[in-house]
């Protein structure tokens, strides 16, 4: 107790605010009526000496600033506020020491989360506090302000000084500060925590240092990460010029780059490499050599090397160790194939979370106007542009809603007709040309069969992944038309089905061609290197396509849209075309996996040299998209759409091809086997035959090849799902609740301030009365206009105060909280809503007048007891009543001071250490009971900190 | 480089550098950008104040239509007139930059959008904000019975406890379910 009351002596933000100082000199000088306060002086300083049984304190801050408070008006009482919180509270560590030898322990992330919500609380306090701007109220509120913000800056300050050193300037950048001021706290923390550390020894310097030394290393570091990111510069300028959408297609192709970087590194380093050094001699037959057609269709020399399954043996190669080349390749690819799927969950898994739970459906409009704009964007024409089309988008939105409910039943039929007939179309379009390349196939499949390999041949290959990247390249122009002919009441649901539609496409082709390879093509001899020669050709004629397509669909488009046709206009760029065009492409990479190990390398080549090609069409040529959908959004779809129908896909058929298909008798690493798969199977044979290896032989009879472990499996995997359901159930229902009380709560204050406004308007020209008014007060206690005046001053900033913890409630209620807390607050209002009533109608009959107060007194008093649990107050309704009555017995006083009364008698009830000093109220009643209702408010607030800092 | 390294100092860069969301070569080129925007005369670039029309000269916020909500929210210049200190710069790229947390954007965002600084965004705001979103002539603003069916929307849809204005959770509720915002 002694120490935290030194801690009070020395507290900075009581000596040093300037506001008492400024005060203190102004009330001497410019308050004629200095004198006249003597009688309040046995009384105040009676109650700074008794609230903090300290002598020495009162002449240093608490008398001077008690003495002139009688006489001042309200702001400056605000100003003390850390001594009336200590007064009130003696319970309460001093909120504002930064000396204090034991600072709380406190885990980092609760601290900083309590930190920011807090600060968070303030500053929305400091901006919110008079929206009217009332130059009433403006020296009330400074001075408030002033002091609250001191204080919660000593606050914040030991907060920060618990923290780590790394932590610690992660909370002072996160503040939303300005610069001055998380300067200012920084030297603040440095300066304890160097005062603190002074009596360490050299050691503690040495360790500063050589901390402050990997700091800044670690800065050094994060820059040159930064400098080392791929496309960094490119992704800003282009952001910069067309907005994020467009920078969403650059990051998924950086995204999928890496990828296959990965996986090229993956598939070289354990399979080719191995292989390389061991045999380096090429298995190349002599009569083979190379003539440039090979680099278009991977066929002839390129057959016979490390690119295809083909070119891989089946050995065990015997260098430094044994290394099987069976196994490496089966894990490889498996192992590839799982950790792609993994990768992808995880993002995919994310994103939903990001994009899709947390995001509001219904909050489109709010989103288009407050978090549409890109601030990325710096370019003058795409910010006309931008414009535009927000301008376009809210004219349509509204008059959408508005046509919505217009439509009548034969427009909504016609509306139906036109988007089955659209999706029949679509549909039958893809069905079409998946029916087309199987015929085709089968075509070529005859013709190679009868005639013998040459050039001409070797060109003949090309047929099918020229038909089929044409297909690609035309159809998709085709939906494009039909969208114009459909008018989708959202543009979302417009960009959602031309999606589904060139997916529809792409699956039907991609399924066409699995099957004619794992049918037809497997029966040939060394067929899985015919199968990886043509998803090579595929991936180059792909390439070649796209390449041919943003020349012809974007630099010819421009070149009409702004010589021939003004009126087509520049081209857009069609994010979610191009993006499907992407997942395409590395859909044809992963199938290819087991066929061609090093398709990834095409891959990555591919790619790179796309992303230059698509940023130099995309800046020569394209205007940012005009109806560009939610960024984020359409990245989580592609990267589902990736995952789902086309990564799955590729799996299936590629497990597809290890478990059912048998392998080719000559050529490849699995020769001779029935399957791919079965060299697990022998596998285990041999390890059979090495002793202390029975473990993995058990695991691989009774885990892997079990299927009561599947089916345990997936039973446990429902029972969580299940149980996951019933969470998100619970929490939906208890969001709902939140929500209702978050609407009440508004109701609540909105109620509170309209009370306030007219209090405010009934007294128009307070302030300047507030002098005359005291002098009033002084001579004729018993003078009940001016008191009642004084009175409403007072109720007036107890609203204030009101309206603040309000909104401080309403950002905490934010979070999951516990209900009960809030409605004790509720009732505390209705007791101060009761008493105000009453205030207002102080012409009413004296004993209903007193009935009112006395009752709204217990009730909250009730609630002081919920909150703080302390035996005292049990005590005070008591107290209040006998108040009341003695007061009763009175009766030239008018009703708003008995008001003040209540509030007096509650203020020395909660002082539970001088209760014999109450008689001695009476003798001033209005400034004592005005102090006395700034306590009950102070001490409200002081319980909203407490409830705040109970999260 | 070399030499605007040696001006800023080591000790102070790395403040700098704690302080702010920026990386060293981040605040150097800041730096430099800074002392190009003052007068030859102006040596003490760390404490003059450059004046808002300067500021509004650079590239990245010729364009932008919050440009001057932009200044004077940063500005910590007391007689409000948009001037930044080199320190206000930083303190505006950090705000920008992309390491910034949501926390950090939503919050100058909201000081941003509420133009005439109470804390909270009520009608006019809100109807300042579409003005500068789509244009202010005559024939690009909307009319005043679209303007009042979006508001009462957006009202509708982020105003939680209907009190008629969006404060600073609400807008954050709204931009957490945003997350396009980010960016």
């Amino acid at each position: 107790m002694a120490s935290y009351r030194n801690g009070g002596l020395f507290n900075p933000a009581y000596h040093d605010s300037e506001t008492l100082e400024i005060d203190r000199s102004k009330s001497l000088h410019a308050n004629p009526y200095a004198r006249a306060e003597r009688p309040d002086e046995p009384y105040s300083t009676g109650h700074s000496s008794g609230g903090d049984g300290l002598a020495g304190r009162g002449p240093l801050g608490g008398w001077h600033g008690e003495s002139r408070r009688g006489g001042e008006s309200f702001p400056m009482d605000i100003a003390s506020t850390p001594s009336w919180q200590r007064d009130i509270h003696p319970s309460r560590s001093p909120p504002d020491s930064p000396y204090d030898r034991s600072p709380p322990v406190h885990l980092p992330s609760a601290m900083s989360g309590n930190m920011t919500m807090r600060w968070r609380g303030m500053t929305m306090r400091r901006m919110s506090m008079f929206p009217n701007g009332d130059p009433a109220n403006e020296a009330f509120a400074e001075d408030a302000i002033r002091n609250e913000l001191q204080n919660e800056e000593q606050n914040l300050i030991k907060e920060l000084i618990a923290l780590s050193t790394r932590d610690q300037i992660r909370a002072i950048r996160d503040l939303p500060m300005s610069f001055d001021e998380k300067k200012h706290i920084r030297s603040q923390v440095l300066a304890v925590k160097s005062k603190r550390s002074r009596h360490f020894t050299c050691f503690a310097e040495c360790s500063e240092n050589v901390s402050l030394s990997f700091r800044r290393f670690g800065y050094s570091v994060s820059s040159a990460r930064q400098t080392l990111q791929l496309w960094q510069g490119i992704m800003k300028e282009i952001g910069s010029k067309f907005g994020t959408s467009v920078v969403i297609y650059f990051v998924f192709l950086k995204w999928l780059l890496m990828f296959n970087i990965f996986s090229f590194l993956v598939n070289f380093g354990f399979i080719t490499l191995p292989l390389l050094v061991h045999d380096t001699s090429p298995k190349i037959p002599p009569n083979v050599s190379f003539s440039g057609l090979e680099i278009l269709t991977g066929a002839g020399y390129f057959h016979y090397t490390v690119m295809y399954y083909g070119g891989y043996s089946n050995a065990t190669l015997h260098g430094l160790v044994e290394y099987d080349m069976q196994l490496a390749y089966f894990f490889t690819i498996s192992a590839y194939m799982v950790l792609c799927g993994i990768a992808l969950i995880f993002n995919m898994g994310s994103l939903f979370m990001k994009n899709y739970v947390l995001a509001d459906p219904t909050s489109n409009g709010a989103w288009q106007l407050l978090c549409s704009w890109d601030f990325s964007i710096t370019n003058e024409r795409a910010v006309r542009q931008r414009k535009n089309n927000l301008r376009v988008q809210l004219k349509e939105s509204l008059s959408e809603k508005a046509q919505r409910e217009r439509l009548t039943l034969s427009q909504q039929l016609r509306h139906f007709g036109v988007h089955l007939g659209s999706w029949l179309l679509s549909t039958g379009l893809a069905v079409g040309c998946g029916a087309s390349i199987f015929y085709l196939c089968k075509y070529e499949q005859q013709a190679t069969a009868a005639a013998d390999w040459s050039l001409l041949q070797d060109a003949e290959t090309l047929l099918v992944p020229f038909v089929v990247s044409l297909m690609n390249l035309v159809v998709p122009l085709f939906y494009s038309l039909f969208n114009k002919f459909e008018h989708y009441s959202s543009q979302r649901r417009q960009i959602y089905a031309l999606v589904v539609r060139n997916v529809l496409l792409k699956m039907f082709i991609l399924a066409v061609l699995c099957y004619h390879w794992m049918n037809v093509v497997a029966k040939f001899s060394c067929w899985e290197s015919i199968v990886g020669q043509a998803l090579y050709r595929l991936v180059i004629v792909d390439f070649l396509f796209l390449m041919l397509g943003s020349f012809f669909g974007e630099f010819l488009s421009n070149l009409i849209g702004t010589r021939l046709l003004p009126r087509l206009g520049v081209p857009e760029f069609d994010v979610a075309r191009n993006v499907l065009e992407l997942i395409y492409a590395q859909t044809l990479a992963w199938i290819g996996i087991y066929f061609s190990p090093l398709l990834p390398a095409i891959q990555i080549l591919k790619f790179f040299i796309l992303f230059y090609l698509k940023k130099v069409s995309l800046i020569q040529n394209c205007q940012p998209p005009r109806r560009s959908g939610r960024a984020a959004q359409m990245q989580t779809i592609f990267i589902a759409l990736l995952f789902f129908p086309f990564f799955v896909g590729a799996l299936s058929m590629v497990a597809y091809t290890a478990w059912s298909l048998s392998p080719s008798e000559h050529c490849g690493p699995f020769q001779g086997l029935s399957s791919t798969f079965s060299v697990v199977g022998v596998w285990m044979e041999d390890l059979e035959k090495i002793p202390g290896s029975q473990w993995a032989v058990w695991i691989y009879l009774n885990v892997i090849r079990s299927e009561i472990f599947y089916y345990f499996i997936s039973l446990i995997i429902v029972v969580i799902i299940y149980i996951f359901w019933q969470v998100t159930q619970g929490r939906k229902q208890l969001i709902r609740l939140l929500k209702q009380r978050i609407v009440n709560d508004g109701k609540d204050k909105s109620f509170l301030l309209d009370k306030l406004q007219n209090l405010q308007k009934s007294h128009p020209d307070r302030k300047s009365q507030q002098k005359n008014q005291k002098r009033h007060s002084k001579q004729r206690p018993d003078d009940l206009s001016p008191t009642a005046r004084s009175n409403s001053n007072a109720m007036v900033q107890a609203l204030l105060a009101r309206q603040r913890l309000e909104q401080e409630e309403q950002t905490s209620s934010t979070v999951p909280s516990d209900i009960s807390s809030p409605g004790a607050l509720t009732q505390a209002m209705l007791a101060r809503q009761r008493a105000e009533d009453q205030e207002a109608g102080a012409h009413r009959p004296l004993s209903r007048a007193l009935a009112v107060p006395a009752q709204a007194w217990q009730r909250a008093g009730g609630q002081e007891r919920d909150e703080y649990f302390s035996p005292g107050f049990y005590e005070s309704p008591v107290g209040a009543s006998s108040m009341v009555t003695r007061r009763a017995e009175d009766p030239p006083s008018s009703a708003s001071s008995v008001m003040m009364q209540v509030m007096q008698a509650r203020q020395r009830a909660e002082d539970e250490e001088r209760p014999q000093r109450a008689p001695a109220a009476p003798q001033n009643p209005a400034p004592a009971g005005s102090s006395a209702l700034i306590q009950a408010m102070l001490a409200r607030q002081q319980a909203q900190n407490e409830y705040d800092d109970g999260y | 480089m070399g030499t605007t390294a040696s001006q800023l100092g080591k000790d102070l860069l790395s403040e700098y550098q704690e302080l702010t969301f920026l990386t060293k070569q981040e605040i150097l080129l800041a730096y430099k950008r800074f002392s190009e925007l003052l007068g030859k005369d102006e040596k003490d670039v760390l404490h003059e104040r450059v004046p808002m029309d300067r500021i509004l000269t650079l590239p990245e916020l010729k364009s932008n239509p919050f440009r001057k909500r932009i200044c004077y929210v940063f500005s910590t210049s007391d007689s409000k007139n948009g001037s930044l200190t080199f320190e206000d710069f930083l303190d505006l790229l950090s705000a920008f930059s992309d390491s910034a947390t949501m926390e950090i954007k939503s919050h100058y965002a909201f000081r941003i959008f509420d133009f005439d600084d109470d804390g909270t965004l009520d009608c006019g705001d809100l109807e300042k904000l579409v003005n500068c979103l789509t244009g202010e002539t005559d024939e690009t603003k909307l009319t005043a019975e679209e303007m009042r069916q979006l508001i009462s929307n957006i009202l509708e849809e982020s105003d939680i406890d209907k009190d008629g204005t969006v404060n600073l959770s609400e807008f954050q509720h709204v931009i957490s379910r945003s997350p396009d915002f980010v960016r």
